[in-house]
């Protein structure tokens, strides 16, 4: 019976793992085009990458639109949290729910929404247009995980701080931003990523001079293919693992230490 | 004596703007007075207790200190120092920053902050605990930073809310003999917020106890304990009974209790002959045997033995008797038995008048 629960785990692991990690050895692959098990190997693809402007580009076009998606979504989220979890007004469920949308809408469907609205804004194929239709697509995330370590947050600490001679803005800044850090870089973390892995939406409003790095991997593979998709595969998987793992590697080690 | 340093004037809060969580809550203290606010759960201590520190706002009646109302001052400029429940250190900062933080909003020179909380905390203790975390300490050590910080800075008033409920019983007794020390040596008026009577008995200059939202009576702790104004102070503050008693002769000081018989109680002249009364009997009041004014036939149901007493429960006739005799005294008696017991008139109180009666 163990064994049998054993192995039925590791046949679920691996068909969990294996896409993910089939990646790697397809990206130090000789063969001219994607394929599995590869003929040979060779590094040859990541100096493709790394020395081809089509493909760096989009990496930093990917980059700063997610870095500015994620100052806007806490610029947005941070006091919509705090009216939130703090406080009682006419229509807060109706807010709440407004805030959660994205998260229930088909992202194909915002997108369509959003190519139809951002080009009547004129700002469809623009950075400001992707950074604003990714921005609504984090901030259910982000709320979610802010208002989760607010709700946790003991409020006799700022009467403590108050108490003390703290002024409402010496509070937030002393006492309540530095012991919700971990939450706030938690939501600013997903923001970023969910900006930086999102293809859907990008397919759609991002243009030739704002094309983030999803969007191009999908314009390559329709035509050429080519392994650098795995090479930037494989870099995308290592670093957002490291944003996810790192963090808790961090809090883990300041844990023992102490 | 002088004006009051500390004055509540008719407080009153409601949440909802019907039901009230205080009414009319009206006191004074004097400077270096030790004020304990006793009551159960939900009986308006706490609240007061965050009107004062400003945290709420009253929807009626001012504060005052110094004949000078802060009702409308905001709490970080009261200059209040309060100890929570649950400490409530900051976790991100260690002991001797916890303690310099109010000096430091005060624009004080960071080393000179530092060495004035390196002071304090040498006050209370904690001389080489600078350095630690909060959560590095022990419960009883994180309640002295939290005592450190709230008097560093030379507060106007120490509020302290069930500062020592999360502490275990042998701490408790200690850290209550060390708050009353510094706050005597310092000499800042306290308000001590708690619903242990026992801790209240030993800490306080006053006793002020709460029940539904209203004082219910104010004094110093030995005279609440005899001479309690009302049944629920009687049973609140220390172990009681309580018999309902018919006088029968109110200047001579005569009452019947049923199964009990004829007693004497302290005189009443105000009172009628017939009226009923409620007669306070502390258990520690009945001896045994019948060497005193009053005597009363015990049946003992339960006996519980703590080694220095013992609490023996039973009925006289059909009325319902706890008494707490020494412990060598009770040595040999079992449920089942009559015992003779009694009391002095003088050690018995009636509920509601005053001791001169």
């Amino acid at each position: 019976m163990r064994g049998l629960l054993l192995s039925l785990g590791a046949v679920v692991l691996a068909f969990i793992a294996a896409p993910l990690l089939i990646v790697v050895p397809m990206s130090f692959s000789s063969a001219a085009s994607l394929e599995f098990p590869p003929p040979g190997w060779t590094t040859a693809y990541y100096g493709a990458f790394f020395g081809d402007a089509r493909w760096t580009q989009p990496t930093i076009n990917s980059i700063l639109i997610a870095l500015a998606v994620a100052v806007l979504t806490m610029a947005m989220v941070t006091p919509a949290t705090f009216a939130l979890v703090r406080h009682r007004f006419a229509g807060k469920s109706a807010v709440n729910l407004l805030l959660m949308l994205p998260l229930a809408v088909p992202h194909i469907v915002i997108a369509i929404g959003y190519y139809a609205y951002l080009s009547d804004l004129r700002l469809l194929q623009t950075f400001p247009g992707v950074i604003l239709a990714h921005t609504a697509l984090s901030v259910p995330m982000a709320f979610l995980v802010l208002s989760a370590s607010l709700k946790g947050f003991d409020r006799s600490l700022e009467r403590a701080a108050m108490s003390l001679g703290a002024s409402p803005a010496a509070t937030f800044r002393h006492v309540t931003l530095p012991v919700l850090w971990p939450g706030f870089a938690a939501a600013a973390l997903f923001a970023f990523i969910q900006s930086f892995d999102e293809t859907v939406v990008a397919l759609f409003v991002s243009g030739r001079d704002s094309m983030t790095l999803p969007r191009k991997m999908f314009d390559s593979i329709r035509t050429t293919a080519d392994p650098v998709i795995a090479v930037v595969s494989t870099l995308l998987f290592f670093t957002v693992a490291a944003l996810v793992i790192l963090p808790m590697l961090w809090r883990s080690f300041s844990r023992s230490r102490s | 004596m002088s004006a009051p340093y500390l004055e509540l004037r008719g407080l009153g809060k409601s949440y909802d703007g019907r039901t009230r969580a205080l009414d009319n809550v009206s006191l004074t203290a004097a400077k270096g007075e030790f004020i304990t606010f006793l009551g159960p759960s939900g009986s308006g201590k706490t609240t007061t207790l965050m009107l004062v520190a400003g945290f709420e706002s009253a929807s009626e009646g001012d504060i005052l200190i110094e004949g000078r109302s802060i009702g409308r001052v905001p709490p970080h400029k009261r200059g209040i120092g309060v100890v929570f429940q649950n400490y409530a250190l900051f976790p991100h900062r260690a002991a001797a920053e916890n303690v310099a933080f109010p000096l430091l909003m005060r624009k004080m020179p960071k080393a000179q902050a530092m060495a004035k909380a390196a002071e304090m905390l040498g006050l209370v203790g904690l001389e080489r605990f600078g350095g630690r975390y909060p959560r590095e300490m022990s419960g009883g050590q994180q309640q002295r930073v939290a005592l450190a910080r709230a008097l560093v800075f030379d507060p106007a008033l120490l509020l302290l809310d069930e500062p020592l409920g999360a502490l275990d019983k042998n701490l408790r007794e200690q850290m209550q003999i060390e708050i009353k020390a510094v706050q005597r040596r310092l000499g800042v008026t306290t308000i001590f917020v708690t619903h242990d009577q026992s801790e209240a008995m030993a800490m306080s200059d006053r006793i002020v106890v709460f029940d539904g939202g209203r004082i219910q009576q104010v004094g110093a702790p030995l005279d609440i304990y005899r001479y309690p104004s009302s049944s629920f102070v009687a049973r609140f503050v220390g172990d009681s009974n309580i018999l309902a008693a018919r006088l029968t002769d109110p200047a001579g000081g005569q009452a019947e209790i049923a199964g009990i018989g004829t007693v004497r109680v302290p005189a009443l002249p105000a009172a009628r002959a017939g009226d009923a009364i409620e007669l306070l009997l502390r258990p520690e009041c009945l001896k045994p045997g019948s060497g005193l004014d009053n005597a009363a036939r015990l049946t003992v149901d339960v006996i519980v033995h703590f080694g220095d007493s013992a609490l023996v429960t039973g009925h006289a006739g059909g009325t319902p008797l706890r008494a707490r005799l020494e412990g060598l005294a009770a040595q040999g008696i079992s449920a089942g038995d009559t015992l003779p017991l009694s009391w002095a008139t003088s050690s018995s109180h009636v509920i509601g008048r005053d001791a001169a009666g």
